[in-house]
Parts: C-alpha cells; sequence; structure tokens
C-alpha cells in the first residue's frame, strides 16, 4: 500500500504541492490527472523518493520513503518501476543494455538468462530485432515502448507510468495501453498512470485522482468522477471548456 | 537587486533596507560556498563509500581512461611542450644577460617542473578539457531524466557516474603528469640547444631533485586528480533548468575545478615546505 500523507512541495517559493493526502491500495490502478503544470510528474517522483518533500511523508509498506539511506532507498527501488515522460533511455547503451540494465543492477549475471529475457521483452512490445540499435535512432512510440519494456522487465509490484502516451500518435498510444493493461492483468500490478489521455485511461484505472494547482481536488472510482459536481473535474473528465476562447 | 519603496512589501525606510541587502549580499555568496564545500566533501565521502562498497566497472573505468588519458595526451604534450621551451628560453636569455653560465639551466628547470608547473598546468589542462565535459555529459543526463531512471533502476549515481571518472582521472591526472615532465624538460632541453649551444648532456641534471621534489609532485598530482572530477560531477549532478543550466554547469565546473587545483597548489607547497623546514638538514 501507498500512503501520500499531507505532502507539501515548494520550488522557489512557490507552492508545487499542496497539502495532498492519497491512500493507494495494493492492486489497485490509479489514474492522476489534472491540467500541465499542476505538480503530477513531481507527485509520482516524490513518491519514488526522487524529491524530497518539504512537508509530509510517503509510506511504500509503512516504510517512510524519505528516511530511507541511499543502500535502503535502492533496495526499495527493485520493487517499483518507472516509466519517464521522456523515456530517459541511456544514450550510451543499446536498446537490449538499457532493457537488460535493472536485470544488471539486481544483480543477475547469467548473460544468456538476460538475453533470453531481453528477447521476450521486445516480442511483448511488438519491436523484435531492434536490441542492437540505439535510442538515437528510435522514434517517439518505440523509445516509449522499450522504456516501458525496462521499467517492467523486472516485473515490480509496483509501476509508475508518467504520461505514456504524450506526443504519440493514437496507433502507438493504443498500443502503450494494451501493454499497460497486460501488464496489469498478467502480474497483478500497483500502478499509478499520469496521462493527458482521459479516454485511454478510463479503460485501465480503478481510481482517479486530480491535482489542480498542486491540490487534490477529486479522489475516487469511475461512477464518483463521472457524477462528480465539480466543474474543473468534469470539464476535464469530459474534455470540454466553458470559458470563450479568446482570439 | 535594487531596494524600492514602491514594491509593495518592501519595508520603507532606505537605512533598513540597504543595511538587510548587504547583509544579504555578504551572506548568500558565504552561504553558498560552505553548502557547495558541504556538498563536495559528502559526494568525496560517497565516493570512496562506493568504491569500498560498490562492485567495479572495468569497462566504464577503462572508458574512462581512454577519455581522460589518451586523448588528453597531444594536448598536454603541446600545451607542457611549448611552456618547457618558452621558460627555458626566458630563463637562458636573462642567465646570459646577468651571469653569462647556462650550466645550472636544466637542474633548477627540473626542479621548478617537478615541483610546479608540470602538476599544476597538466591538472589546469585537465580541469579545461576533462571536467567541462563530464558536467556536460553528466548535466545532459540529468536533463533527460536519465539521472533518475538509473536511480530508479537501483543504480545510485555516485557509484554509476562518478566513482569511474574518479578512478580515472586520478589515476591518469598522475600517467600525464610524468609525461608532462618529460615533453617539457625535452622540448626545455632542445630549446636550450638550439638557443644557447647547451649540451644536452649538461642540461640534463639530476643534483637538485630529491625525494622532496617526487613527492610533492606526485602528492599534488595525487590531490588535483581527486578534485577535478568530485567537482565536475558535482556540478554536473546538479543542473537545473534544461540546457541552459547544462551550460553554467560546464562553466561553474571549469572555474571551480580551476580554483580547486590553485587552492590545493597553495596548500601542498605550504605544508610541503613546513614539513621540509622541520626535517633535519
Amino acid at each position: 500500500m501507498i500512503r501520500i500523507e499531507n505532502v507539501t512541495k515548494y520550488h522557489e517559493g512557490r507552492v508545487v504541492i499542496d497539502d495532498v493526502t492519497l491512500t493507494i491500495a495494493d492492486n489497485t490502478n490509479v489514474g492522476l490527472i489534472g491540467p500541465g503544470g499542476c505538480g503530477k510528474s513531481v507527485l509520482l517522483k516524490i513518491v519514488c523518493g526522487l524529491i524530497k518533500p518539504d512537508k509530509g511523508r510517503v509510506l511504500i509498506d509503512d516504510i517512510d520513503v524519505h528516511k530511507l539511506k541511499p543502500t535502503e532507498l535502492a533496495e526499495l527501488r527493485f520493487r517499483i518501476g518507472m516509466l519517464f515522460q521522456n523515456y530517459a533511455l541511456f544514450d550510451s547503451m543499446n536498446v537490449a543494455d538499457n532493457i537488460a540494465f535493472p536485470l544488471r543492477q539486481a544483480g543477475e549475471t547469467d548473460e544468456e538468462l538476460i538475453a533470453e529475457k531481453v528477447k521476450q521483452a521486445l516480442i511483448d512490445i511488438s519491436l523484435p530485432g531492434i536490441g542492437e540499435r540505439y535510442p538515437n535512432e528510435l522514434s517517439g512510440g518505440m523509445k516509449k515502448r522499450v522504456s516501458f519494456a525496462r521499467a517492467v522487465i523486472r516485473r515490480p509490484p509496483i509501476v509508475f507510468y508518467d504520461d505514456p502516451t504524450a506526443g504519440l500518435d493514437p496507433v502507438t498510444s493504443s498500443k502503450i495501453f494494451i501493454l499497460l493493461r497486460k501488464m496489469q492483468h498478467d502480474h497483478n500490478t500497483t500502478s499509478v498512470t499520469i496521462s493527458h489521455d482521459i479516454e485511454g485511461i478510463k479503460d485501465i484505472c480503478d481510481r482517479f485522482a486530480m491535482l489542480d494547482r498542486g491540490r487534490l481536488i477529486f479522489e475516487g472510482d469511475r461512477p464518483a468522477i463521472e457524477a462528480c459536481e465539480d466543474s474543473l473535474v468534469s470539464q476535464f473528465w469530459q474534455g470540454y471548456s466553458d470559458d470563450e476562447l479568446n482570439v | 537587486m535594487s531596494a524600492s519603496p514602491d514594491i509593495p512589501g518592501r519595508p520603507s525606510g532606505r537605512e533598513p533596507s540597504n543595511f538587510r541587502e548587504f547583509l544579504s549580499a555578504l551572506g548568500e555568496p558565504i552561504l553558498y560556498l560552505t553548502r557547495t564545500f558541504k556538498e563536495l566533501v559528502e559526494m568525496f565521502g560517497l565516493t570512496l563509500y562506493y568504491m569500498a562498497r560498490g562492485r567495479t566497472r572495468w569497462r566504464a573505468i577503462f572508458e574512462q581512461l581512454h577519455e581522460v588519458g589518451n586523448r588528453s595526451v597531444i594536448f598536454i604534450a603541446v600545451t607542457l611542450g611549448f611552456l618547457g621551451m618558452i621558460l627555458i628560453y626566458q630563463a637562458g636569455y636573462q642567465a646570459e644577460q646577468i651571469t653569462g653560465d647556462l650550466q645550472l639551466l636544466g637542474g633548477l628547470f627540473l626542479q621548478l617542473l617537478l615541483r610546479e608547473f608540470a602538476p599544476t598546468i597538466t591538472a589546469m589542462m585537465i580541469a579545461t578539457r576533462v571536467a567541462t565535459g563530464m558536467a556536460a555529459q553528466i548535466g545532459s543526463m540529468v536533463v533527460t531524466e536519465q539521472v533518475d531512471a538509473l536511480q530508479m533502476c537501483a543504480a545510485p549515481p555516485v557509484d554509476y557516474l562518478v566513482v569511474p571518472r574518479f578512478i580515472a582521472t586520478t589515476i591518469m591526472m598522475i600517467v600525464l603528469t610524468i609525461f608532462a615532465v618529460l615533453v617539457s624538460y625535452s622540448a626545455g632541453a632542445l630549446t636550450a640547444l638550439l638557443s644557447f649551444g647547451l649540451n644536452v648532456r649538461t642540461f640534463i641534471d639530476l643534483s637538485f631533485i630529491g625525494w622532496f621534489d617526487l613527492i610533492l609532485c606526485l602528492s599534488k598530482a595525487l590531490a588535483y586528480g581527486m578534485a577535478v572530477p568530485i567537482i565536475a560531477c558535482h556540478a554536473g549532478l546538479n543542473v537545473s533548468g534544461g540546457s541552459e543550466g547544462v551550460g553554467r554547469a560546464t562553466t561553474n565546473a571549469v572555474v571551480n575545478a580551476s580554483l580547486a587545483v590553485v587552492i590545493l597548489d597553495f596548500i601542498i607547497t605550504s605544508l610541503g615546505y613546513v614539513a621540509l623546514s622541520l626535517l633535519p638538514s
């Protein structure tokens, strides 16, 4: 279980995350939505210990993430996978080494086994035979899928997806969501998915949370968000605006 | 930042505002320096910790040895070669004007090279060429979230990025310093022969060289070799603000690494002479 308790984060005197409290039960898939710049990615990085909050705490299975020593935090991260918004593939490594990296870090030394797992991962993301290519030789959609393969190669019980379909065409987006759904179905993961693709995450998330200017303004399941009377939430969910467009 | 009574929230009254600004202007760089120094010491400690406890990635170390060492050879050879020629020409010209005796030229030049020029100029050159590269490379990894990805793969950035660079630069600084002595001395010998007709056998004079000179030379090379990568990697890992931040980090890396070389030079030289004065003659 992930518990975010009264987390607040300031950046250059401005509040980025404002007293957010949220609980994510095991095997739950939460969709984290909100306008651009509202603090979704920052919250996700706080949860996995990449950014330290100024107030509050984050507990993963009752362990306070920000009180861990670097070695203990590294141990905890063996149980977490993360797909980054901008792929974050290592430039200096080819695709196969990128995907194999988490396995090698976890102490796997059997290179034949690693090669077999990487080969299977590439088949799973429908990109067989690109292991020798480097990230700069791939398209955005391919990078996203490779990044996905790297995030889940260790079969972590917790996975965070930071805008997995940003900047992708509808077909590639659909492929990514299929991969996410398959991962959840096959491995019973707990996940948090940030996305602006509301139609896409409707089908893969059990619960939804919405941030606005750093504050959590909604948390609930799909019927609750569909029935929500808060105009900001309903507008975002349904994808329309009351404001007139001033051109 | 200028004080203005028109800005809401600012205290009115010129003197308290100016005084506060004066204190702020005084305190800010001191706080920055203290914080940076503390972070550098922490990074140095962590680097030693991971060297002792972490896995040794030989491939990464060899890549860095090649990057720091092999790719700097020509740069160091040209710089130190010309420096040797210039110093010998200047010193020889002065000696010829004053005493006309050039017999001590080679011996004293070698002592000066070992004690000061070879380690310090080599470190400055490495700070220019290598520290900028390290800061830019790591800084780019920070802005493209690759460093975050490393952490999420349970690979501590200090262990993965700093340790190989630290080991390689420390080793190569010593190797390049020895190489710099050889190149600079050879270039000096050639200049002495061609400009002043000084015999190479007369120029090569080891009578002024003692253990003190060798220890001072190697101590400096070792200290610079450890300081430069720590400062460069610290600058790279603390990048913020996209490509503009990477530019700032590379500038910080070369400025801070050069400053560190000068400060370390002063400290080690002072300590060396204090130790020398304590030794029985």
